[in-house]
């Protein structure tokens, strides 16, 4: 289904999303990110990207798996927590973000379907907007496979024509959430079409960062396991969490007891990162990666080398987040060159 | 105006002379506008390094870093190590001196004066411009900025996008050098010291606590503020654990009985422990760099914490964190006349 | 962006009065034996507070404070030797310094001001703790319970 949207249309499409929970980009604190929408607000597509990742609507931050109580003398108690979220649709999403979920997909249900993730990811409609040009000097979504109009991940890719949207469904879900506004839309018509493509394609002509042979890195990965490269790249690292924590594929966490009170408490999910001293701190004090280069190794082999190992594709979906957002310049494309140099 | 052939030249001569193993500088990134820090350990490798509004970082952390490595080490390299600094960073690398964390000759200081502006605030930069980032920043002579931009360039008054602690700044050349480059420098006018800390004071009870539950509440607990703070070199810091050893005998009720200050899930009473026994650690040592608050992806203003606490530090001690070498720190002193009339 | 993740529902609040609960770290050399004094002269005072004996006012580590109210303290009591008399010559003077930089950034951030206190209680001031204490209670109870700072649980 392919239809046009005008622009002053867009919010009476977000007004027929009754029942359902929007978020969209909003300009707040000097930085980008999801907000949600109030009933009958508006929303800006203006964005360049979000500073968090579309993985917190399926992976949020703290995810609580289940409360335990015990009174005194008697047995233990449980309480399951699944989450039964609202449908939710999530505007603005841009293509390296969308592809950044079959990702988190293939994690969460490859040896075992996780229900908290897919609790919130089955109700989860992400409605994509192509970019037209890149957003920030170091979008590489075309070097890993992806494209500034990729439809991977996505329910509904919507693309800015000037005055008007073209929007195109995708899945099924991104269908019915079009049919909700059934009226808002018009057809597309033979010169839209012509039109998408032309943007299509002139967002692909725009510069990007190069990564030379794709292929070839896993085994350069491997080659330099040992390398003095890692611990040569890594010299600045600050060694914080900010890398990991934006992607949109990271997605390892630590399970946490937290008391909430003097005989009951918590089992927690929440983020990790391998940046962290503590990631992989043994009970015996030891630590095997215990300086800055494992870590940035770890972050880059994960995503260039383990992931394909196990996964066929590349963990990383170009976004470039972790190369503005690095306090000192650290630039995994650069390492990606350096490593494949050595 | 300061010439980066001055600061390139003299890092040259250090190391030609061996008189340190390395200089910490800036160089231009692959990561787009802002300069990064970088150690060039060979004279032929000066010609590399910037000066410019991007040179944000404060490279006084790499002096702590380093020391840890060598403390680590089996070999350890106590050479001295050169370091680029601007006012701001001088005082931390004073304040670290104070601590004794080194020594005064294991340091060889190239101080470099703002003179009449500073560094970007890359915030300001991101609002002036929705979200999207210039492709170059220059300077534009004394109190502006040149901005390179997709199709085309544009030039900012200083004032609009220097960073909150530029604008504030009491003492843009650094007072404690080797050497210096540029004019001396000291307030510029553009903002009262402290003004952005007493501004946030000027708010009610009830704003000021629904500021910073929002602030505490978007926390990601990322810990970049904390890990790039040059003050910031404990060895394992209270909301972490790495040095609880769990031995064989160690009981499941020693476990559970650990202390926990800080839970790990990002929710806003956890975060405000980390903001605030951050910011209390800090007190009388903060040299007001801005760092933490301008790596902070999600922006909390996490400066006006440490500045409002120098301020108190300021007016009731009458202490500056990194101005006397041979001061006590703030609280490992007291007088006679401090504040009492607080308590019953 | 705030996390998406399943809160905690806040314990309704009581319909009778609120009790509020105060931490109250005491030295040992004299306010521990002031509130010790309090109870062998029998001054009546409410029970509220929890006394936690430290050795000195100036071992009272701003985390203790923020613990507490993390906890769910209503308000935190610091009490030491008066200026001059401590134990370890100037162990309150430390505390006098670090404590107010605790209370202004308390302040700075929005938490009442009343709930974090100090005071100076010698051995021979019974009476003084049980006013120091009675004055808190009823302030607390005035201003509700503390949840800006209290963990959600």
């Amino acid at each position: 289904m392919e239809k046009i949207l005008s622009k002053e249309k867009l919010r009476e499409w977000v007004g027929k999303l009754d029942g359902c929970e929007v978020h969209a980009p909003a300009f707040a604190d000097s930085v980008w990110n999801y907000a949600p929408v109030q009933t009958g607000g508006d929303i800006d597509l203006s964005h360049t990207n979000t500073v968090g990742s579309v993985k917190a609507f399926a992976f949020p931050q703290r995810e609580v798996f289940f409360r335990f109580e015990q009174a005194k003398g008697g047995a233990p108690v449980l309480t399951a927590t699944v989450p039964e979220p609202r449908p939710t649709v999530v505007f603005g999403v841009r293509p390296c973000d969308g592809r950044g979920m079959p990702r988190n997909d293939k994690v969460f249900s490859a040896e075992f379907k996780d229900p908290y993730y897919w609790a919130r990811r089955e109700k989860l409609t992400l409605v994509g907007l192509a970019c037209n040009e890149p957003h920030s000097p170091n979008c590489f979504c075309q070097s890993v496979g992806g494209s500034p109009h990729s439809e991977e991940g996505l329910d509904v890719l919507m693309t800015d024509l000037g005055d008007r949207y073209h929007v195109k469904a995708i899945t099924p879900k991104g269908a019915e959430a079009m049919e909700r506004a059934g009226d808002a839309f018009n057809e597309a018509g033979a010169a839209d079409q012509a039109e998408v493509e032309r943007v299509h394609a002139e967002s692909r002509q725009q510069p990007q960062r190069p990564i030379g042979d794709l292929a070839a890195i896993p085994e350069a990965i491997k080659q330099n396991f040992d390398s003095p490269v890692w611990a040569e790249m890594a010299q600045h690292c600050i060694g914080c969490g900010i890398c990991t924590f934006l992607c949109p594929t990271c997605h390892c966490f630590d399970i946490n007891d937290e008391a909430t009170g003097a005989n009951k408490g918590e089992r927690v999910r929440t983020w990790d990162n391998c940046q962290f001293p503590d990631f992989t701190m043994h009970t015996s004090g030891h630590n095997p990666r215990h300086d800055l280069g494992a870590r940035l190794r770890q972050r880059v082999s994960h995503k260039f080398l383990y992931f394909v190992e196990n996964h066929k594709t590349q963990q990383c979906t170009g976004c470039g987040r972790c190369i503005s957002e690095c306090p000192v310049g650290i630039d995994i494309v650069a390492v990606l060159e350096r490593v494949g140099q050595s | 105006m300061v010439k980066v052939e001055d600061i390139q030249q003299c890092a040259a001569g250090l190391l030609e002379k061996g008189q340190v193993k390395s200089v910490l500088g800036f160089r231009r990134g692959t990561a787009g506008a802002m300069a990064e820090p970088c150690t060039i350990t060979e004279a032929a490798e000066a010609g590399t390094l910037v000066w410019d509004p991007t040179c944000l970082n404060n490279l006084a952390l790499y002096l702590v870093k380093d020391r840890k490595q060598q403390a680590a080490s089996k070999t350890p390299d106590i050479r001295p190590i050169g370091i680029v600094a601007k006012g701001c960073d001088s005082r931390a690398v004073a304040v670290l001196l104070q601590e004794n964390y080194f020594k005064r000759e294991e340091v060889f200081v190239i101080g470099v004066s703002c003179e009449g502006t500073g560094v970007i605030d890359p915030k300001k930069v991101a609002t002036l411009l929705k979200g999207r980032s210039p492709s170059r920043v220059e300077f534009d002579g004394a109190d502006g900025f040149k901005l390179t931009l997709r199709g085309g360039e544009m030039q900012v008054p200083a004032r609009e996008i220097l960073a909150d602690r530029c604008l504030e700044c009491r003492a843009a050349s650094p007072a404690l050098n080797d050497v210096v480059f540029g004019e001396p420098s000291g307030e510029r006018g553009y903002a009262t010291p402290f003004h952005a800390a007493k501004e946030a004071l000027g708010a009610s009870e009830t704003e000021r606590w629904a500021a910073w539950e929002h602030h505490f509440d978007r926390c990601l607990r990322c810990f970049a503020c904390r890990s790039v703070c040059p003050m910031c070199y404990c060895p394992e810091c209270v909301v972490d654990s790495t040095s609880f050893v769990i031995e064989p005998q160690t009981s499941a009720e020693e476990k559970a009985n650990r202390i926990k200050w800080c839970e790990r899930s990002p929710n806003t009473s956890e975060s405000a422990v980390y903001h605030l026994t951050r910011a209390i650690h800090l007190a009388g040592r903060c040299v007001d760099c801005g760092e933490c608050e301008r790596v902070c992806p999600v922006n909390i203003p996490l400066r006006l914490l440490n500045t409002m606490l120098e301020m108190e530090a300021f007016e009731m001690f009458h202490y500056q964190a990194g101005h006397d070498l041979s001061q006590a720190s703030l609280l490992s002193s007291f007088r006679d006349e401090d504040p009492n009339s607080f308590i019953r | 962006m705030s996390n998406p993740s399943q809160t905690t529902a806040t314990a309704p609040t009581a319909p009778q009065e609120h009790e509020p609960r105060i931490v109250a770290f005491q030295c040992k050399w004299c306010t521990s034996a002031g509130s010790d004094l309090a109870g062998v002269s029998r001054i009546q005072y409410p029970a509220n507070a929890v006394p936690i004996q430290v050795m000195c006012s100036g071992m009272v580590s701003p985390m203790y404070v923020l613990s507490a109210f993390n906890k769910g303290a209503d308000g935190v009591l610091v009490s030491g030797c008066h200026p001059g008399d401590c134990h370890y010559m100037k162990g309150n003077f430390f505390a006098r310094r670090k404590l107010y930089l605790v209370q202004k950034l308390l302040q700075f951030i929005g938490l009442e001001s009343d709930r974090f206190r100090m005071s100076w209680i010698s051995a021979a001031e019974g009476t003084k703790y049980a006013q120091v204490i009675s004055d808190f209670v009823r302030d607390m109870k005035a201003l509700g319970p503390q949840r800006k700072l209290k963990a959600k649980r």
